[in-house]
């Protein structure tokens, strides 16, 4: 029996663009504080620093780490979090003396600026930023900073899609507020090269349901498939169950890609397709930004900017895909996770 | 005919003793692990299923992540399929190996996105992590006869978002996959193929169902093989 609405949104943590930073992704409750996640030192190699919160998404991005460094770097994992995070980073820095550090999340990279505003040094180790939203160039708040942003580019999306669907995928629709207009360019501009087209519908900074279903039922009109943008404003239950849920489920139809799990479910059809970024290919691409550092003296360059993922997982609501859309032949060979 | 009434008991003894034996041959059999560290071009759990409806007597378990084979090793395997370097570099010798066209070896391809590489003035390389980074290195150095850097990815899908997002000048698969690739871009992809060849998958026995495993392996259906890139084993 299909959930209602109601249900589905009850049943579907709706973390959007808070998603790889929320504490709600913890694997057990505990208290928040301070603890060593591994501690892996090799006498005589330089050691690679880790402050991350401690959830399966982290795990997963520590274990793609930990097996690239083995025998290359020293690791060390602490778990930072909750209110002291700052003192628990200063008290990891002043014990491991990093010669680079790996800042897993939004709150760690803001107590982590805390760290270096109130450190009173001069120079810092070069820091990785990974899993925080919308990071798309190097953090000016931070000293000697560099990452991987972890929104899933709009290129790899497509050419994802593209594997799965017999029809034409040409152009794509996104609604946006203003805030993601930047965002949203630069993405298309990537995409050219693809020959994939965006239609951008812009949306108000705080549109309520009516405008939504407007926008989308627009968008519809114009595009192949419907890109849903890890906004959190665009992203809450009420416009979920007001102006996502019956915009997208009436016809015409589109495809409509998500950048979050929990919103495909054969139970309620929402995303068509989901495209999250591999975590432990994450951990993997960030061990190389690493290595390219260390041949480098540890120092950051000019051109150390910001990767764009390159692993993704793929998750696809079969029920819905098959109901509504043509599948190519081999689709399922492509996708990592089939939902039906 | 009808079975007489005191015959039927024996004979359901029997039957149960046989079903008895078939279930222990099965889970026999079915103990016979087989793991493989391979990047093909479809997704990790496609191939261990079409691995697995192929070799039923086999426990197959497939992995695209050298960690993750170095721990299946760990775990204890009755035999291993993957590239002879990869075997090599764990010491595993190759009892098994797979042929195509009648050759043990196959051509690599560098592609680029535009203008077809030159291998000798590539700045930068992605290529798949067989042998993690010194080991991957040294592999790419040696087929290019060059040393960019490389950029590692663990799966094939992976090996076109660094053309797309221009991080390499050019990335390095078997030949037999640029279609493959062609298939799935718009951009304009252009290979060149390497003078050196690399060996094609084969197997090697690590446990006491090895013999067994590496039979049933040599009785792969075709359509199974040729997503290996091999059309007979020797």
């Amino acid at each position: 029996m299909a959930l209602s609405r109601r249900a589905f949104l009850t049943a579907v943590p709706l973390v959007a663009g808070a998603y790889a930073c929320s504490s709600q992704l913890r694997t057990g409750a505990r208290s928040a504080g301070e603890r060593t996640l591994d501690h892996a030192v090799v006498a005589g190699k330089p050691t690679v620093l880790v402050c991350m919160p401690d959830t399966r998404q982290t795990r997963e991005v520590l274990a793609g780490l930990k097996d690239e460094l083995a025998g290359h770097f020293s690791l060390v994992a602490v778990e930072v979090e909750g209110e002291d995070a700052t003192g628990g980073i200063a008290r990891a820095m002043a014990e491991q003396k990093p010669a680079c550090v790996v800042l897993m999340n939004n709150p760690t990279v803001l107590a982590y600026a805390r760290y270096q505003a109130t450190s009173g040094l001069a120079n810092f180790p070069p820091a990785i930023v990974v899993m925080t939203s919308f990071l798309d160039r190097r953090p000016a708040a931070l000293a000697d900073a560099t990452g991987i942003s972890y929104e899933v580019p709009l290129i790899t999306v497509v050419t994802n899609l593209r594997k799965l669907m017999s029809s034409p995928v040409e152009r794509v629709g996104v609604i946006r507020r203003s805030p993601l207009h930047a965002f949203v360019s630069r993405q298309a501009e990537l995409a050219r090269r693809e020959q994939i087209s965006v239609v951008e519908q812009p949306v108000s900074l705080e549109p309520n349901a009516a405008e939504l279903k407007y926008a989308l039922r627009e968008l519809k009109q114009r595009c192949d498939a419907i890109w849903i943008l890890n906004d959190d404003r665009l992203l809450s239950d009420r416009l979920i169950e007001n102006g996502w849920l019956p915009g997208l489920n009436e016809r015409p139809y589109r495809p409509a890609i998500v950048g979050v799990a929990s919103l495909v479910s054969p139970a309620q059809s929402f995303g068509t397709f989901a495209v999250l970024p591999d975590h432990t290919a994450l951990g993997v691409q960030t061990a190389n930004r690493i290595f390219d550092l260390a041949d480098e003296g540890f120092r950051l360059g000019a051109g150390d900017d910001v990767d764009l993922p390159l692993s993704t997982t793929t998750t696809i609501d079969l029920v819905q895909a098959r109901e509504r859309f043509a599948l190519r032949r081999d689709a399922l060979e492509q996708v990592d996770h089939i939902l039906e | 005919m009808s079975i007489p009434r005191r015959t039927r008991a024996p004979l359901r003894a029997l039957a149960a003793i046989a079903a008895a034996g078939l279930v222990s041959r099965v889970a026999e059999a079915r103990s016979l692990k087989l793991l493989v560290f391979l990047h093909v071009a479809l997704k990790q759990r496609a191939f261990e299923s079409e691995l697995q409806a192929a070799l039923p007597g086999l426990e197959v378990r497939a992995v695209g992540r050298l960690g993750d084979f170095e721990r299946g090793l760990e775990d204890g395997q009755d035999a291993v399929m993957s590239l002879p370097p990869v075997l090599a570099s764990h010491g595993l010798t190759s009892k098994l190996q797979g042929m195509r066209g009648g050759s043990s070896d196959e051509k690599y391809s560098l592609v680029g996105a535009g203008v077809v590489p030159d291998p000798a003035r590539v700045s930068a390389v992605g290529a798949l992590d067989l042998l993690g980074h010194d080991g991957t290195n040294a592999f790419v150095w040696d087929l290019l006869g060059a040393r960019p850097k490389v950029e590692r990815v663990t799966k094939f899908e992976d090996l076109l978002p660094l053309l797309q997002m221009q991080k390499v000048d050019g990335i390095l698969l078997p030949a037999r996959l640029v279609p493959e690739l062609q298939n799935a871009s718009r951009l304009p992809l252009a290979g060149r193929e390497l003078s050196k060849l690399v060996k094609l998958p084969a197997v090697a026995s690590v446990g006491g169902g090895g013999a067994d495993a590496l039979a049933q392996i040599a009785r792969i259906p075709a359509k199974v093989s040729k997503t290996l890139g091999v059309d007979a084993w020797r």
